[in-house]
C-alpha cells in the first residue's frame, strides 16, 4: 500500500471549518489565538506565562514557537493543543473554541484532532512499537485488525516498518522519536504538536526528525506546531514565532531573534535572546 | 476488553514485584480460607459427635449436680423415648498419673447399647459387658494411648468416690469420637455399699434416645416438666447442644480467629495499596502522556484499578486452590492417621471459596482505588508539569 494512502479518518470531525471556505472564499486559519493570557500561582508568586498573545496559523503550515526558557512557548503549545486553557482570551483550533470545553471534552477533542510528540518520546516500555503506535486508536471504535493496519501504515510513513515488534529499549533515540511521531499521526489528526522533538537527539537524528516533520507537512498536508530551541529548525519551518517573557515578538524584534538564531545555527554562536528586546509588542 | 492487553502488559512491567505482591495476597487468601473453615469445621465436628435422636438430661443447676437415679425410670416411660441410660462421673485416674486423663462413667450396662446404637461396639462385647459386673468398655483412642488389650485388667482410682476399682476390659468403641471408659454402675454401687454407704442412688446425666427425631423437642419439654418443683429440676438439651455448651470456650477461639482474619486482610490491603501506589508513581510520565493524547480520566482510572484488581483476583484464585489443596491433604492425612481425625472436618466449602475470592477482589479494589483516583483526577497540564 502506498504511503500516500494514509487517510485515517476514524472520527466524525467536529470542526472542519478550517477546510471549509468562508463565504468570501478565504480559508480561515486552523489556529486562531486572540489576546490570550495565561497566569497561574506558583507558591506565593503569580506567574504570567503569556500576556495577551494573538496569532493565527493556517492549515498546512509548519511553524515553530521559539524563545528562551520561561518565554511562554510551552504554555502556548499547551493552549494550542488543548492541554491547558487560557486565563483570558480565546483559542480556536479547527473551529472549536477550546476555552469552552471541560477537561474530559478536551481529552476527547485532543484524541480526535491533535497528535502530540514529546522531547523524551514517552513510549510505553512494555508495548512494542506497533502497540505504542496503535495506543491512541484504542480510543476509537475501530476493530483490532484495523487498528493494527493503521499502526503499520503510520510506522511505514516514519520508515520503521521493519521494527514493528521492537520494544522501546531496543530502539535508538531517533527510532523512538519516529515511533512517537507515528503515534502522533496514526489518528490522522488536523494538528501535530511537537514539544522539543529534537531536544534529546544528536545532530544527525535531529535533522532526520525535522526532515520527517517537513515531509508530513509537504506530503500529507499536516499542520505542525513545534516548540524548539533548535536553531536548525528555522531551515525547515514555514514560520517561526518568537516569544520572550510571555510576549510575542513582532516586527524588528522578531527579525533580530531570527537572525540571532540563524547565526547560532550557522556559526555555532551560543545565543540567548537576552532580556525582552525592544519592539516586543504588548498588544493593545 | 480492548484495554485488557494494556492492563495485562502493565501488570507484568515489574515481574518480581508483581510476583511478590501476588504471592502475599495469595498466602493471605490461603490463611483466611483456612481460618474461615474453622467455625464450619467445628460445626461439622459437633455434627459428627452428635446424633439427632439423642438428648441429654442433667440437673438444671449444672452438669456437676446430680439427679435422683429413680428419675431415669420415669424418663423411660415418657412417650417417644426408645431408651435411656444414666451416667455417673467416676473421675478415675489411671495408675500413677493421679489425674483424670480420660472421661470414665458408671453406666447401666443393659441400656447403654440401646441408647448408643451408632457407636460401633461388637454385640458379643456388649454381651460380655452385661455379663461381667467388673467389665469395662473403652474408646479406641484410650485403648491405644495406654497400650491396653482386651481381657486385660485395669485399676482406676476415683477422685470423686472413696473407692479404687479393678476392671476387666471386655469391649472397645471403634471410633475416635468417644474416648470414654464405661463400666457397670452396679459394680460401683456394690463397692460403695461395702464401704458402708447407701450405694449409688444418683444419676449425673441421663442420655435418652428418641424413637423419632421429630419427638426430641416434645420429650425434652415433658422431661423437664416432670422434674418441675422437685429437688432436682432438670434441663434437657440435644446432644449437639450439649457438646456445643461443653466446648463453649471454642466460641471465643472462633471470635479470635475471625478478628485475626480481619487483621490479616487489612495488612494485605496496605501491602497491595503500597504496590499500586509505587506502580502509579513510577509511571507518572506515561500516565501524563496518555492523558495528553486523549485518554479520558475514567479510562485511566479504570485501567489502573483493573491492574490492581486483576492481580488480586489471580492471586486470590491461586490462594483458594492452594487452600483447597491443603485441606484436601489434611483430610487424606486424617484418614491415614487417626490422631489427625478432627482435621478432616476442616474443608473449604463453596461459601468459603466465595468469601476468599471476594476478599481478594476487595483487596484489589481497595488497594487500587486511591492511587488510581489520584492519578486520574489530576489535570493533564499538572501531570505534565510534574514529570517533564
Amino acid at each position: 500500500m502506498p504511503v500516500r494512502s494514509l487517510r485515517l479518518r476514524p472520527f466524525v470531525r467536529l470542526g472542519r471549518c478550517m477546510q471549509a471556505h468562508s463565504q468570501d472564499g478565504a480559508r480561515p486559519p486552523l489556529i486562531q489565538i486572540e489576546a490570550v493570557s495565561r497566569h497561574y500561582r506558583r507558591g506565593v508568586d503569580d506567574v504570567h506565562a503569556l500576556d495577551r498573545v494573538s496569532l493565527s496559523i493556517d492549515a498546512g503550515q509548519f511553524v515553530a514557537f521559539m524563545g528562551p526558557s520561561g518565554s511562554g512557548k510551552s504554555t502556548l503549545m499547551n493552549l494550542v493543543s488543548g492541554i491547558d486553557q487560557p486565563s483570558e482570551g480565546m483559542v480556536v483550533v479547527a473551529g472549536q473554541s477550546l476555552g469552552e470545553l471541560t477537561e474530559d471534552e478536551l481529552a476527547e477533542w485532543r484524541a480526535r484532532h491533535v497528535g502530540l510528540i514529546f522531547q523524551f518520546f514517552n513510549l510505553i516500555p512494555v508495548l512494542n512499537a506497533l502497540d505504542n503506535v496503535a495506543l491512541p486508536l484504542l480510543l476509537t471504535d475501530l476493530a483490532k485488525a484495523e487498528r493494527v493496519r493503521r499502526a503499520e501504515i503510520a510506522l511505514r510513513v516514519v520508515g520503521l516498518d521493519e521494527r514493528v515488534d521492537h520494544y522501546p529499549r531496543t530502539l535508538s533515540g531517533g527510532e523512538q522519536q519516529r515511533v512517537a511521531i507515528a503515534r502522533a499521526i496514526v489518528t490522522d489528526p488536523d494538528l501535530i504538536v511537537a514539544d522539543e522533538p529534537t531536544g534529546d537527539l544528536d545532530a544527525r537524528n535531529a535533522e532526520a526528525i525535522l526532515e520527517l516533520l517537513r515531509k508530513l507537512k509537504n506530503d500529507f498536508g499536516k499542520t505542525i506546531v513545534m516548540v524548539t530551541h533548535d536553531p536548525r529548525a528555522l531551515r525547515f519551518v514555514d514560520h517561526a514565532f518568537h516569544l520572550d517573557k510571555g510576549l510575542l515578538l513582532e516586527g524588528d524584534a522578531a527579525d533580530r531573534a531570527d537572525r540571532a538564531i540563524q547565526l547560532a545555527a550557522g556559526g555555532g554562536l551560543i545565543s540567548t535572546l537576552g532580556d525582552a528586546p525592544e519592539g516586543a509588542r504588548r498588544p493593545a | 476488553m480492548k484495554y485488557g492487553y494494556l492492563v495485562w502488559k502493565n501488570l507484568w512491567r515489574s515481574k518480581l514485584r508483581t510476583a511478590m505482591t501476588g504471592g502475599a495476597i495469595m498466602l493471605a487468601v490461603v490463611l483466611v480460607c483456612l481460618l474461615l473453615t474453622m467455625p464450619a469445621g467445628m460445626d461439622a465436628m459437633l455434627n459428627d459427635f452428635a446424633n439427632n435422636t439423642r438428648l441429654t438430661v442433667h440437673n438444671k443447676a449444672g452438669i456437676v449436680y446430680s439427679m435422683p437415679y429413680s428419675f431415669t425410670r420415669k424418663v423411660r416411660q415418657v412417650d417417644g423415648v426408645a431408651a435411656a441410660v444414666a451416667w455417673v462421673w467416676f473421675g478415675g485416674a489411671f495408675e500413677e498419673d493421679g489425674r483424670v486423663t480420660f472421661p470414665n462413667f458408671a453406666v447401666e450396662a443393659e441400656h447403654i447399647g440401646a441408647v448408643f446404637p451408632d457407636y460401633p461396639i461388637a454385640p458379643e462385647q456388649l454381651a460380655d459387658f452385661q455379663r461381667y459386673r467388673d467389665g469395662a468398655i473403652v474408646g479406641r483412642q484410650v485403648l491405644q494411648k495406654y497400650g491396653w488389650k482386651l481381657g486385660q485388667r485395669v485399676t482406676l482410682k476415683s477422685t470423686v468416690w472413696p473407692v479404687d476399682l479393678d476392671f476387666r476390659l471386655v469391649g472397645v468403641i471403634e471410633n475416635d469420637r468417644a474416648p470414654h471408659f464405661w463400666f457397670n454402675r452396679e459394680y460401683l454401687d456394690q463397692a460403695l455399699k461395702e464401704k458402708g454407704s447407701n450405694g449409688l442412688g444418683i444419676a449425673g446425666t441421663i442420655w435418652v434416645r428418641a424413637s423419632d427425631p421429630r419427638q426430641v423437642n416434645t420429650i425434652m419439654r415433658k422431661v423437664d416438666e416432670m422434674s418441675r418443683n422437685s429437688e432436682a429440676e432438670t434441663a434437657s438439651e440435644t446432644e449437639r447442644s450439649f457438646f456445643a455448651n461443653f466446648f463453649g470456650s471454642l466460641q471465643g477461639l472462633v471470635t479470635i480467629i475471625l478478628i485475626v482474619t480481619g487483621l490479616v486482610s487489612l495488612c494485605i490491603v496496605f501491602i497491595a495499596a503500597n504496590t499500586a501506589s509505587m506502580g502509579v508513581r513510577e509511571r507518572a510520565g506515561e500516565i501524563a502522556v496518555m492523558k495528553a493524547i486523549g485518554f479520558p480520566r475514567r479510562v485511566i482510572f479504570t485501567t489502573l484499578l483493573a491492574e490492581a484488581s486483576l492481580l488480586s483476583i489471580v492471586a486470590g484464585v491461586a490462594g483458594v486452590f492452594l487452600a483447597v489443596g491443603l485441606t484436601g491433604a489434611l483430610q487424606a492425612l486424617a484418614g491415614w492417621n487417626d490422631m489427625l481425625g478432627p482435621l478432616g472436618n476442616f474443608i473449604v466449602t463453596p461459601f468459603v471459596i466465595v468469601q476468599g475470592l471476594f476478599l481478594s477482589l476487595f483487596v484489589g479494589m481497595l488497594a487500587g482505588v486511591v492511587p488510581s483516583f489520584g492519578a486520574a483526577r489530576k489535570p493533564v497540564v499538572e501531570s505534565l508539569h510534574e514529570v517533564f
